[in-house]
């Protein structure tokens, strides 16, 4: 069937496009405008703005650290909605089911889950699969494992093994890239370090937090893996981690990386409470380095709860829990905390970490190269994109917001200073252009014909929080699942993922690892083919190697 | 079995709450009966959620500590034992705690056990093992440690505990990584309370955590898929708007005591382990019966066999050694009989069609 959008604003900063035209859609693909013949469905959009499906680059919708989140806090909605945020005052809002709607409702239609543990691959999966809608991908931790640790503690970092088993964990978890969360801090934890640096070295493995990224990032490029290596560095939180930051780029040594939620690691310790923004020293390194890439990680006030697997840092947090209580899980690997958080508008510190939030974005030469992300449900949840999206758009929505800050914040913020407002094309790359390419998912996050279908249609408003809160009509792989802001038509949406090739050698040292030290079979944690009982759930993206 | 779905479907149509029981299944089956909960209103419960619930809450209410079985068994210095059920559940639990060989663990200590409110029994051996109990009550030795590893004073008439207790409290000040092990169904509410402040107590200096054991009969695996599901683990009604957890409320056995359900869903097939039916199981309540079991239902009652997860066919089932979800292939190749997630399908899908027409 052929589908025409017709005669809409076609926002395409892939292909440079912002001009009225039309779209059309057939067996799941954009295609071209077909020479005589007269299509089978006309959606009129005159007057409306069309982009390519949103793409969220960073957001934990999935797997055991989530759900660790949820048997903490289910009043979590409640509490949300009671402060008026955007989401409904139920336990089940926070389900894997209301997840793919409430997403589809904006217009988003790929999330990526961005930090699933090896050995609870099954169960990130199988959470993913009850997603329904949108598509998703996992990216997968390793770097604070022992079979990591124990490569580089031979010193051997070139060596195959390492290639090998990091392409073996990608397939075997079916992770489209690979996540490294404060690298060996997790470790460090372990054997009761409260506090880890880029340059300190892991306990009895001897190797330091650098050079566990560098190895990463050098297996990644080998493998020829589209995704660079997913990075939360260390020191997250703290004020004058800016410094970290800046570090971990200089490290890079030209290979790419993907900085995430950055936001978290913007913090300068300037000032009479030895807190401040260093958003301009972060975004002059990230403007330099053009091989990094990094999401935003914006916050918003009100309540969430923060899940990661920077396990050492969340112990720190703990003392600030709201309410009072936490969950500190050590585990293979990274281990999770999960702390409830409630940002406050009359903090001097919150309030800074949401201006530095927006100073980042709106600092960026690069657009390209600084993508959205609330860390979901870390910096807010994702169902307060719009609000976002109205800040970045609108500097007096801005301005608005600023004044009601304490004033000691508004003093150190340089962003009642910047008055730059992102364009649709601007939002677009950061929500869709960006994304996609960073991921290496080439058939979105754009336009043109060979895309798949997924396309948002909003109408255009000066409230940019209405506007792109509810969706006029979203289609997924071409059909319409979306319209005037509700989903009319459930879908089911693919699972990406990237199956580098390894040495078959490698399957029989992680199995006696595993048979070793777990007493486990690593079969148990295998994502196979037929893991799903919809057929194509399942979808391979190319690697260069 | 057409007719047999036919008339589930019926049966199950007409209920005002049926309460979905036993849950002896594997992920997709938990999966299916969540989903078909929804779909009539119903409420679901695990046979072996007593443990689960008791901390479940507790842990909505102060937050947890736990540990995962191979950091346990790699890096603890010190094991806390409580209880009998840990050894009762898994005969060789101290054997897998305590293997040969370890990952690098922190800390110079020798790895040492420490048996409360339990008999000493077999141990691995060159372990260094002490028994706290006597008497004593386990929630007494309980709070005896846990006053004793925070240095508070405690009196007990019996002078060699009392020294033992005074000993092991040091010994968990001095641990590298101290982690106490229990079953939740074995402990109350206040003593599970009071291992969780411990443990907090100790992580202000040192590495300390809990291992919980997994309930029997997948309930760890059911119960987070629930979770992911709801929001809420088992015990959870949809009846209202919005599902409602209520630990007493929603309790299978309480609902079909009370008459409050009036219908059954009965799901026992799991490979290796029974439910436990509820005690007024099939007794004048309408009940639809999935069983990889002989069941003695009611003359009117609904049984369909069913094959049992992990034996029959593939499963996907909580796993203990990775402390989380994993895949299990089948052990007999050539079942044909339909999975629990296939029958619960199919009488959603009649329900609907009976909805439409």
């Amino acid at each position: 069937m052929l589908i025409q959008l017709k005669g809409g604003r076609v926002i395409d900063p892939a292909h440079n496009r912002d001009a009225v035209g039309d779209i059309y859609l057939e067996n799941g693909r954009i295609v071209e405008k077909p020479d005589g013949r007269e299509p089978d469905e006309v959606h009129d959009v005159s007057s409306k703005i069309v982009m390519a499906g949103a793409i969220d680059v960073h957001s934990h919708i999935a797997g055991t650290n989530v759900t660790l989140g949820r048997q903490l806090m289910p009043e979590l909605p409640l509490i949300a909605a009671a402060e008026g945020q955007p989401i409904l005052p139920s336990t089940a809002q926070w389900g894997a089911y209301a997840t793919g709607i409430r997403y589809a409702e904006m217009g988003y239609t790929t999330v990526i889950e961005p930090a699933m543990i090896p050995t609870h691959a099954i169960q990130a999966h199988k959470e993913m699969a009850s997603i329904p809608i949108i598509d998703v991908a996992g990216l997968v931790v390793l770097g604070n494992d022992d079979y990591t640790l124990n490569l580089l503690r031979k010193g051997n970092v070139k060596s195959d093994e390492l290639k090998d088993y990091v392409a073996w964990t990608l397939a075997h978890s079916k992770a489209l890239g690979l996540k490294v969360i404060n690298a060996g801090g997790s470790e460090a934890f372990k054997f009761n370090a409260r506090t880890f640096d880029l340059d300190e070295e892991v306990p009895e493995y001897g190797v330091t937090s650098r050079g566990i990224v560098e190895a990463m990032q050098q297996v990644v490029a080998d493998l020829g893996v589209p995704h660079p290596p997913h990075v939360h560095t260390n020191n997250l939180g703290i004020a004058g981690n800016v410094e970290t930051a800046v570090a971990t780029l200089e490290a890079t040594q030209g290979h790419p990386i993907h900085l995430a939620h950055i936001q978290f690691y913007g913090y300068g310790k300037e000032g009479d409470k030895g807190f401040s923004s260093g958003a301009p020293a972060l975004m002059e390194a990230i403007n330099k380095h053009k091989n990094a890439t990094v999401d935003v990680g914006q916050v918003l006030f009100g309540q969430t709860v923060t899940i990661s697997g920077d396990v050492l840092r969340q112990f720190d947090g703990r003392r600030a829990a709201n309410p009072k209580k936490w969950v500190i899980n050590q585990a293979e690997g990274n281990g999770t905390g999960v702390v409830p958080y409630n940002y406050k508008k009359k903090s001097f510190v919150n309030a800074l970490q949401w201006a530095i939030g927006l100073e980042i974005f709106l600092l960026a030469e690069d657009l390209w190269r600084v993508l959205f992300s609330t860390d979901h449900p870390n910096g807010a949840l994702f169902t307060r994109y719009p609000e976002i999206f109205h800040l970045l758009m609108d500097r007096d929505e801005r301005a608005r917001w600023f004044d009601s800050l304490p004033e000691a914040s508004r003093q150190v913020s340089g962003l009642a200073g910047i008055s730059r407002e992102l364009t649709l094309s601007e939002l677009a790359i950061i929500t869709r252009a960006a994304p996609a390419k960073v991921l290496g998912m080439t058939d979105r996050g754009h336009l043109a014909p060979g895309a798949v279908a997924d396309v948002a249609v909003y109408t255009e408003q000066k409230n940019k929080t209405k506007m792109f809160a509810a969706a006029d009509l979203v289609f997924k792989s071409g059909k319409v699942v979306v319209r005037k802001g509700n989903v009319v038509n459930i879908s089911w949406g693919r699972c990406f993922h990237v199956d580098p090739g390894f040495d078959r050698q490698i399957e029989k040292r992680v199995h006696s690892f595993y048979d070793t030290y777990y007493g486990a079979d690593p079969r148990w944690f295998g994502v196979t083919e037929t893991f799903s009982d919809r057929p194509d759930r399942f979808a391979t993206i190319r690697c260069a190697r | 079995m057409d007719s047999a779905l036919q008339r589930a479907a019926d049966l199950l149509a007409q209920a005002r709450l049926p309460v979905f029981g036993g849950l002896f299944t594997d992920v997709n089956g938990a999966t299916a009966a969540l989903a078909l909960a929804q779909k009539l209103g119903g409420v679901i419960d695990h046979a072996a959620s007593d443990g689960t619930c008791r901390a479940a809450r507790v842990m909505r209410e102060t937050g947890s500590t736990p540990a995962s079985f191979g950091e346990v068994r790699n890096r603890a210095d010190t094991v806390v034992l409580i209880g009998d059920h840990p050894r009762e559940r898994d005969a060789e639990l101290l054997q897998k705690l305590f293997p040969g060989e370890t990952l690098p663990r922190p800390g110079d200590n020798k790895r040492e056990l420490i048996v409360v409110g339990a008999k000493k029994g077999k141990v691995p051996t060159g372990v260094r093992t002490t028994e706290i109990g006597g008497k004593n009550t386990l929630p007494e030795v309980v709070a005896l440690l846990a006053a004793a590893t925070r240095e508070m004073p405690f009196e007990t008439r019996d002078a060699a505990l009392g020294k033992k207790v005074l000993s092991a409290g040091k010994r968990l000040r001095e641990s590298a990584f101290a982690v106490f092990v229990y079953d939740p169904a074995e402990l109350e509410e206040p003593v599970l309370h009071t291992v969780l402040e411990t443990v907090r107590h100790l992580v202000k200096t040192t590495r300390a955590a809990t291992l919980s054991l997994s309930a029997p009969g997948n309930g760890e695996g059911v119960n987070l898929c629930s979770i992911w599901t709801c929001g809420l683990p088992v015990r959870t009604s949809f009846a209202g708007d919005v599902p409602e957890n209520n630990m007493w409320a929603f309790e299978a056995e309480r609902l079909l005591k009370s008459g409050e359900a009036d219908a059954l869903v009965w799901i026992d097939a799991l490979d290796g382990a029974e439910a436990p039916p509820p005690t007024r199981a099939f007794r004048g309540i309408p009940s639809v019966v999935l069983s990889s079991k002989p069941v003695k239902a009611g003359r009117d009652d609904v049984v369909i066999e069913v094959g049992a997860a992990v034996a029959d066919h593939d499963a996907e089932v909580y796993l203990p050694p990775i402390s989380g979800i994993g895949a299990v292939k089948a052990t007999s190749a050539d079942s044909n009989k339909p999975t629990v997630a296939d029958v619960l399908g199919k009488i959603g899908t009649l329900i609907d069609e009976k909805g439409a027409a």
